[in-house]
C-alpha cells in the first residue's frame, strides 16, 4: 500500500507550468528508496482526481498563479487542504484545462472527508506552450523539489507536518 | 452594468480566458460576442520541422482530456499518405483506445460540468453533498475508461503506445480480459446514470441546426469515415478544407468554422447521435431513450443524453471487441514516409478532429493544420447565444449568467472543464 503519493501536476513544454511535473521527478530522486513513497505526474487535474485516490495522503505540487497577482514569480507556497479544499488566496493552478487542481483537491474533499492533501506551489511567471521555465521558477525548483520531498519524508514517518504559508 | 468573473484559465491563461461579452438596450442585442481560446494553433507552428514518427507523442499533449483523438488523426492521416497496412486487429485495438476516451471524457462532463447545472449547484463539490452515490458512480465509470486507456496507451495519460504502423507494444488477451466483468457491470451503471438525469428539469432551446459528423457504413463512426450532414452533404475528409472555411474574428484567437457556400454547422456527440442512430448498439439506445434523447433534434440540451447513449455504446464496443481480441502480432509495421499530404478526421469526444500535415520526402512535416471541433462549433454557439438571451432577459444578471453558461456547457468546449468557465458581461445601458 503507497503510504505517501507526491504527484507532480502541470503541462510539460509549456514554460512555468511543466514546474510541478519537474519538481516531483527531482524529488522522486530525493526519494530513493524510501519505502511507502509513490512519485507520480499527473495528466491533468481530472487525473489528479484519481491520483488522490488508493494513498494515505498526498503531496500535490504544481505551478500557480495568485489571484489579481501580486506574488513574485518564483515564491513557493504551501497549504494544506481543509474540508472545503484549498483556500481560493493560493491562487489557481495553471492547469491546461479549466478543472483546475484546486477543483480537483476540492472534490476530493467533498468526498472523502480527512484525507489528507499538502500543496505545494510555485508561482509561475509565464505559461505559454513552447516557451522554457522563466528564470525566476527554475531559480525555485531545487528548494521547491526539497521541499515535496520533505514533505513526503514527514508524512511517510508520522513526524509533524511543514507549515503553511509562502516564500519567496 | 455587471461583471463577473467565474472562471477557470484553459493552457494559454496569459492570452485570455473564456469570456463572454453581452450589450443590451431596451431589450436588444447590440453584441454578443464569445471569445474562447484555443491551444491547438500554437502546436501547428510547434509541428513544422518534426518528423513525423513524433507527432503521435507530440499532439497528444494539446489536450489531457482527449490525447488518443488527437493520436489517431494523425496516425491515421500518415498511414493513408504512406499506403500503411497496419497489423490484423490494430484498428480494433484503436477503437477500443477511443472508446475509453469517450467513456472518460463523457462521464466527467455529465457528473461533474453537466449535472450540477441541472440540480442547480454551482459545482460537482457541492452536489457531492447529496449525490455522493451518484458522483462516485460517475466517477467509477470514468475510471474504467481511464484504466482501458491505460492498459491499451501504455499510460494513463497522454497514451505512449500508439505510433504509425500500429502500436509500439499491445497488451496481452489476459489484462484485456480482466475488463470484461467491469465493463458489463458499467452498463448496468450506464442505465443508472440514464434514470439519474432523467427527472432533471432541462430547458428546451429547439433551435434548427445543420448537425455534421463522420459517417460509416458498418459502425457508428469513431476513427473512419466520410464526413455527412442533415442538410444533405456528404463528403471525404480529405475535402474537408474545401468544404470548410476558418474565418478570423476581430474579437478572438479562435478562428470561427463554418460551410464555404453555408453557415456554422455542429459537431459532436448529438450530431452523432442524429446522423448515425441506426448504429446506435442496443443499450446505447435503451440508455438514450431513458435519459430523454428523442431523436432526430438539434436541441443542444439534448447533448447530456447523447453523451450518455456514447458512453454505453463505448462500453458495448468496448466489451464486444475485448471478448475477440487477438494481440496484433506484429504490434506495428516499418513505414516508409513520401511527401504529400496527410489528412483525417476523427470523431473526438467533443466532435469532428480534422489533421492535416504537409509532408517532405524524408517524413518532416511541413506544414501542420488542426481543426479541433470546438473551433467548428464556436460559430454555433454564438448563434445559439443571440437566439437563446433575448428568451431570458427578464432574468437577473446571475440567472442569465447561468444560462448561458449552460448553453454553452452543451457543447462541452475544451475550456469548458471549469465547472464555470465564463467571464461575462452583460452590460444593459440605461435600462438599470
Amino acid at each position: 500500500m503507497t503510504v505517501v503519493r507526491v504527484v507532480g501536476c502541470g503541462t510539460p513544454s509549456a514554460a512555468d507550468d511543466a514546474a510541478g511535473l519537474i519538481a516531483a521527478r527531482m524529488a522522486g530522486e530525493e526519494l530513493a528508496g524510501v519505502p511507502g513513497v509513490e512519485v507520480v505526474e499527473a495528466g491533468g487535474p481530472f487525473h489528479v482526481l484519481d491520483l488522490l485516490e488508493g494513498a494515505h495522503a498526498v503531496v500535490l505540487v504544481d505551478a500557480v498563479r495568485a489571484p489579481g497577482g501580486g506574488r513574485p514569480p518564483g515564491t513557493v507556497v504551501r497549504v494544506e487542504a481543509g474540508p472545503e479544499g484549498l483556500p481560493a488566496d493560493v491562487g489557481r493552478s495553471v492547469s491546461s484545462h479549466g478543472f483546475g487542481v484546486g477543483e480537483a483537491v476540492g472534490l476530493a474533499a467533498a468526498l472523502r472527508p480527512g484525507h489528507r492533501i499538502v500543496f505545494l506551489g510555485v508561482e509561475a511567471e509565464n505559461v505559454a506552450a513552447g516557451w522554457p521555465v522563466s528564470a525566476p521558477v527554475r531559480r525555485a525548483l531545487p528548494g521547491l523539489a526539497h521541499r515535496v520531498a520533505e514533505e513526503a519524508r514527514r508524512l511517510v514517518e508520522g513526524a509533524p507536518p511543514g507549515e503553511d504559508g509562502e516564500e519567496a | 452594468m455587471t461583471h463577473r468573473t467565474v472562471h477557470v484559465p484553459t493552457i494559454a491563461r496569459v492570452e485570455g480566458e473564456g469570456a463572454l461579452h453581452i450589450r443590451l438596450r431596451d431589450g436588444e442585442i447590440l453584441d454578443l460576442r464569445l471569445e474562447i481560446y484555443e491551444p491547438p494553433r500554437f502546436f501547428e507552428g510547434f509541428l513544422a520541422g518534426r518528423h513525423f514518427s513524433e507527432v503521435p507523442d507530440i499532439v497528444p499533449r494539446i489536450c489531457g482530456i482527449c490525447p488518443v483523438a488527437y493520436q489517431m488523426s494523425a496516425v491515421h492521416g500518415f498511414e493513408r499518405l504512406f499506403e500503411v497496412e497496419v497489423p490484423p486487429g490494430t484498428d480494433e485495438l484503436r477503437r477500443i483506445l477511443y472508446c475509453a476516451e469517450w467513456i472518460e471524457s463523457h462521464m466527467l462532463h455529465v457528473h461533474l460540468l453537466a449535472a450540477p447545472d441541472l440540480l442547480g449547484y454551482d459545482s460537482a463539490i457541492e452536489m457531492a453533498a447529496t449525490e455522493r452515490p451518484a458522483l462516485e458512480r460517475g466517477l467509477r465509470l470514468k475510471r474504467l475508461g481511464n484504466d482501458l486507456l491505460t492498459a491499451v496507451g501504455g499510460r494513463e495519460i497522454h497514451p505512449v503506445s500508439p505510433r504509425v504502423g500500429g502500436f509500439s507494444g499491445v497488451p496481452s488477451r489476459r489484462e484485456m480480459g480482466a475488463f470484461v466483468p467491469r465493463l458489463e457491470e458499467a452498463l448496468e451503471e450506464i442505465l443508472a446514470v440514464a434514470d439519474w438525469v432523467a427527472p432533471l428539469a432541462q430547458p428546451a432551446f429547439p433551435r434548427p441546426a445543420e448537425l455534421v459528423s463522420l459517417v460509416h457504413p458498418e459502425e457508428y463512426p469513431i476513427n473512419r469515415g466520410r464526413v455527412a450532414t442533415t442538410a444533405g452533404r456528404a463528403f471525404p475528409s480529405e475535402e474537408f478544407e474545401e468544404r470548410v472555411e476558418e474565418l478570423q474574428v476581430p474579437h478572438s484567437n479562435a478562428l470561427h468554422a463554418r460551410f464555404v457556400d453555408g453557415g456554422a454547422y455542429v459537431t459532436g456527440p448529438l450530431a452523432r447521435a442524429n446522423l448515425n442512430a441506426e448504429r446506435l448498439t442496443p443499450v446505447a439506445r435503451e440508455a438514450g431513450t431513458r435519459a430523454g434523447l428523442d431523436l432526430p433534434t438539434s436541441d443542444p440540451f439534448a447533448s447530456m443524453a447523447a453523451r450518455i447513449a456514447e458512453t454505453a455504446l463505448a462500453l458495448e464496443e468496448s466489451l464486444r471487441l475485448i471478448r475477440g481480441y487477438e494481440p496484433p502480432e506484429p504490434p506495428s509495421v516499418e513505414v516508409r514516409p513520401r511527401a504529400g499530404r496527410a489528412t483525417w478526421i476523427t470523431e473526438a469526444p467533443r466532435g469532428m478532429l480534422y489533421h492535416r500535415y504537409d509532408v517532405a520526402d524524408d517524413g518532416t512535416i511541413l506544414e501542420a493544420k488542426i481543426v479541433p471541433p470546438t473551433s467548428q462549433n464556436l460559430r454555433h454557439m454564438e448563434e445559439d447565444l443571440r437566439a437563446f438571451v433575448p428568451t431570458v432577459l427578464d432574468r437577473s444578471d446571475a440567472e442569465l449568467t447561468r444560462l448561458a453558461e449552460m448553453v454553452v456547457r452543451t457543447y462541452d468546449p475544451c475550456i469548458s472543464c471549469a465547472t464555470h468557465f465564463l467571464t461575462l458581461d452583460i452590460d444593459r445601458g440605461e435600462e438599470r
